[in-house]
């Protein structure tokens, strides 16, 4: 156990790094020809599957064009090499442009419907590429495959062999940095809360339409690598290397290291390449194979190699009880009073004359309302009234019939959800929606990904603006954390926190934003008492600190103890709206809520609150 | 030119009918069947072995075909549908599928393409002023009485409105005891055995041969995205503009200009109507 502590405490890039190097060393340690090219085989799928791995097993979309976007890639450097242009550094530069460009042009219609119009869209591009070819069959060399490539060079000396080999192995290893530089920055977190829902990134401000471009045409560029190394390596190349079965050969490669890991991409590619397409009568049956393969890895390999890899890794680490992962400390058990609150600086909310029609049912009519600065506003109603529906709105997930929204001097009805986030709209989930895998201090951090933006080129080479970010970030995270009594499961997995933290978190992360409203959806709902008061202090400290507040929820309790304006929703409109005291008079509110008529009410719903919970009082 | 839009008509009844085999299935389960041309590709070579190798009578061979399909599609969807929850990874399942399919029948039936002969003849006949084969007209025609037929029973079946309500709110319509899963096996189930049926008609048009279905899989997938998701008339529409606008790109173009422009036709509905001619935009929930 100690052997694996001495391992534990390198760097995590160090391992890989020492593989890398044993592999760049390997024509030097005797290597035989057929085994050599056997790598160099193995590095060009890798680097297929890795950009495979960025769209589908990060950004959630499955895409089959990485075979399209390699035959791109092959196809410049080819045309390139034969119009004498042989060096290769000048032709993995164009190369991997002409992928991207591949990829942004085939994902800005195909992520435009749902997941399987990418899918579709991509494969009907592997499908295009012979159509392509023979209609450009000038350049390209059509169906007979392009001829006729120069001898590689590299800043104007032709390169050995063993030279290119290097060439090869250095490319997918630089490549593989970049990848892993990307999904271990503030921008892998992203990915995961893209890949978890639509609906979560946006709420942070991510344009999941963007986002997911972004991950699909970045995942071209490595295939654009790979088709100028392929091209290279045979001088020759042709239709034949860019069909389905190659689509398919990616996909097994990624479901068998797991999509969603770095390393797993050339775990996956080596076990493809050497295994199954080693031997010559397995063409035969490939279909069938990987057919076969893609139902039973996708049933039952759930997260691939790397999956297994990190499980045993985790139990080693506890087994040694490694430092970092070790159990939280006690004591500090976050039931602490409440930090004082910075400066929480609102704005005003207006809603004036909202309606919203779902096909003849009359979600809302005509509703007005306002939030200000420093006030808690609470939207009450019975189920069914409208709350949920009015909060939609003013997120942007529905659009408005009619009426404006307003956010300060912004308009924000017409505006895209992220678009709205960003304008300084946050709000927590009735439910609780986070991406497994990531830490609480990662999930709150998420919070202020496009508040705080720091560039996908920054975080690949870790340039100081980065650096401040990432700073900022674990500064802000620790600071609301500590603010709402989390800071002792900082690095607890997100997902295991049970359900009233779980709320705390949600509104740790809307807080990490500062956002300029805060809307708090029935946060209280399924929390015992004593978390509930907690709720209840919280939000006083945020109301003194200047912030605008907004909060639905059915806990009477709560919204008469905090609110100091409530507006009552029923059939969607507003039926009542005033202080806490007045509400509790209002005969309509009586009877929407209590069914109690005007001429019998002497009752209050504080009143029917209280009785209720003496009686389940008795019952216990 | 009437022969043309003959031609047009038929291949476009081809893509519509897998589209409604992707529609029945997804308005049943919101699963997209990626094998689904796949196994129309199966009824297709059964069609040939039993009509041309074993010269059974259509009967025996459309029965034999509508039951080997519909064994192949339950098949699927107990082994590579149900046990997968994320429909990102019933994508690639489904695709594993199709693949398998794809390779089995290379084995069984070769490379070659195969031709089935069509049992209610093969004279030409001139129809409207344009020529046309007798299976084309039946396709055609096999197109529209399905989507009528299909609608119609939709709307006043039980079956048909237990199916409407999982396509509107899943989670309702198993509150109200409607049985989720026996009803995706039976969708899973039927449209198999009417891809198995349809082999008959297809494969008489098409020929039958290894490859039919991937190309067939995104001709159909076409139909769907212009028609709209879940929507049947809307795959008769598709079918329709994919049928055309191949036939006459192939006529004045070249053949290898089709797939390009069926390409472009998606990509231009995409971004003017993401979701269809036919489907209403539904609003995001949260």
């Amino acid at each position: 156990m100690t052997i694996w502590r001495t391992l534990r405490s390198a760097p995590s890039w160090v391992w890989p790094a020492l593989v890398a190097i044993v592999i760049l060393a390997l024509p030097w340690l005797g290597l035989g020809y057929s085994a050599i090219r056997q790598v160099q085989l193995c590095c060009i799928l890798a680097l297929l599957v890795s950009g495979l791995n960025l769209s589908f097993g990060y950004a959630g979309q499955l895409a089959l064009g990485q075979a399209a976007m390699y035959a791109a890639g092959a196809y410049t450097a080819g045309i390139m090499s034969v119009h004498g242009q042989t060096d290769l550094l000048e032709e993995l530069a164009v190369s991997g442009v002409v992928a991207l460009l591949v990829g942004l042009l085939t994902g800005i219609p195909g992520l435009r419907l749902n997941s399987w119009s990418l899918a579709m869209t991509s494969f009907f591009l592997v499908l295009l590429i012979p159509d392509l070819l023979q209609i450009f069959s000038g350049p390209t060399g059509g169906s007979n495959g392009l001829s006729g490539l120069g001898a590689v060079t590299l800043f104007g000396q032709p390169l050995s062999s063993n030279g290119y080999y290097l060439a090869i192995v250095i490319t997918t290893v630089a490549w593989f940095a970049v990848m892993r530089n990307i999904v271990s920055s503030r921008h892998g977190v992203a990915f995961q809360v893209l890949k978890q829902s639509d609906v979560l990134a946006s709420s942070v401000g991510i344009s999941p339409y963007r986002m997911k471009l972004v991950a699909y045409a970045l995942g071209g560029l490595p295939a654009g690598l790979a088709g100028a190394l392929f091209a290279n390596l045979d001088q020759y190349i042709s239709p034949g290397s860019f069909d389905f079965t190659l689509a398919t050969t990616i996909l097994a490669g990624t479901i068998l290291g797991g999509s969603a890991s770095v390393y797993g991409a050339a775990i996956g590619a080596a076990i493809m390449q050497i295994g199954p397409n080693e031997s010559t009568s397995f063409q035969q049956y490939a279909l069938v194979f990987y057919g076969a393969f893609l139902i039973v890895g996708g049933v039952l390999l759930n997260g691939g190699i790397a999956r297994l890899g990190r499980t045993l890794v985790g139990r080693l680490d506890r087994a040694a009880a490694v430092a970092g992962t070790a159990a939280t400390p006690p004591g500090e058990s976050g039931d602490g009073p409440p930090q004082e609150v910075p400066r929480l600086p609102g704005g005003v909310l207006a809603v004036r004359g909202v309606s919203k029609n779902f096909g003849g049912n009359q979600a809302l009519l005509d509703v007005s309302l306002s939030a200000s600065p420093g006030q808690i506003t609470a939207l009450i109603g019975p189920n069914g009234s409208g709350k949920t529906t009015l909060l939609n709105m003013v997120c942007g997930f529905y659009r408005t019939d009619s009426g404006e929204i307003t956010l300060g001097e912004d308009r924000l009805n017409h505006l895209a959800p992220h678009r709205i986030a960003l304008a300084g709209v946050a709000r927590t989930f009735q439910t609780p929606n986070l991406p497994a895998g990531i830490t609480v201090a990662e999930a709150v951090s998420s919070g202020r990904y496009a508040k705080a933006r720091a560039s996908m080129w920054s975080a690949v080479f870790r340039t100081p603006k980065y650096r401040r970010v990432r700073k900022a970030d674990a500064a802000q995270a620790d600071q609301v954390l500590e603010l709402v009594g989390l800071s002792d499961v900082r690095d607890t997995e997100a997902t295991a926190l049970p359900l009233g933290r779980r709320r705390l978190l949600e509104l740790a992360k809307a807080l990490i934003a500062s956002p300029r409203v805060l809307l708090l959806d029935e946060i209280a709902s399924g929390l015992d008492e004593d978390e509930v008061d907690r709720i209840g202090v919280l939000l006083a400290k945020f109301r003194e600190a200047g912030a605008t507040v907004v909060l639905v929820e059915h806990n009477f309790r709560l919204v008469l103890e905090v609110a100091d304006h409530i507006a009552v929703l029923a059939h969607g409109q507003v039926i009542a709206e005033g202080s806490p005291a007045l509400i509790e008079q209002d005969p309509r509110v009586l009877s929407e809520y209590l069914g109690v008529t005007e001429e019998s009410s002497t009752l209050t719903i504080a009143g029917e609150v209280a009785a209720i919970t003496a009686e389940r009082g008795e019952e216990r | 030119m009437m022969t043309l839009i003959w031609t047009g008509l038929a291949s476009g009844a081809v893509y519509a009918l897998v589209a409604i085999g992707y529609n029945i299935v997804f308005i049943s389960s919101q699963t997209f069947n990626f094998a689904q041309a796949q196994l129309l590709m199966v009824g297709a070579f059964i069609a040939y072995s039993g009509l041309v190798t074993f010269h059974l009578p259509v009967l025996v061979v459309a029965l034999a075909a509508a039951a080997a399909v519909l064994v192949l599609a339950g098949l699927e969807e107990r082994v590579a549908v149900r046990p997968v929850s994320q429909p990102d990874v019933q994508l690639v399942t489904t695709l594993g599928a199709a693949t398998l399919l794809e390779g089995a029948s290379q084995l069984i039936w070769g490379n070659q393409p195969l031709s089935v002969p069509f049992s209610a003849g093969s004279g030409v006949v001139t129809l409207l002023g344009g020529r046309l084969f007798p299976v084309q007209l039946a396709l055609v025609i096999t197109a529209i009485v399905l989507v009528v037929v299909l609608t119609y029973l939709s709307r006043h079946l039980k079956l048909g409105l237990a199916l409407l309500g999982m396509a509107e709110d899943r989670e309702a319509a198993i509150l109200r005891g409607v049985n989720a899963r026996r009803l995706a096996l039976g969708a899973f189930a039927f449209s198999g055995a009417l891809a198995g049926l349809l082999g008959l008609v297809v494969a008489p048009y098409t020929f039958a041969f290894a490859t039919l279905g991937s190309s067939l899989a995104l001709y159909g997938f076409v139909v769907l995205a212009i028609g709209g998701f879940g929507s049947m008339g809307g795959t008769l529409v598709g079918g329709l503009v994919v049928g055309l606008v191949e036939t006459l790109v192939t006529r004045y173009l070249g053949s290898q200009y089709a797939d390009l422009f069926v390409f472009a036709a998606l990509v231009v509905i995409l971004f003017v109507r993401p979701a269809g001619l036919f489907v209403r935009a539904r609003e995001r929930v949260v």
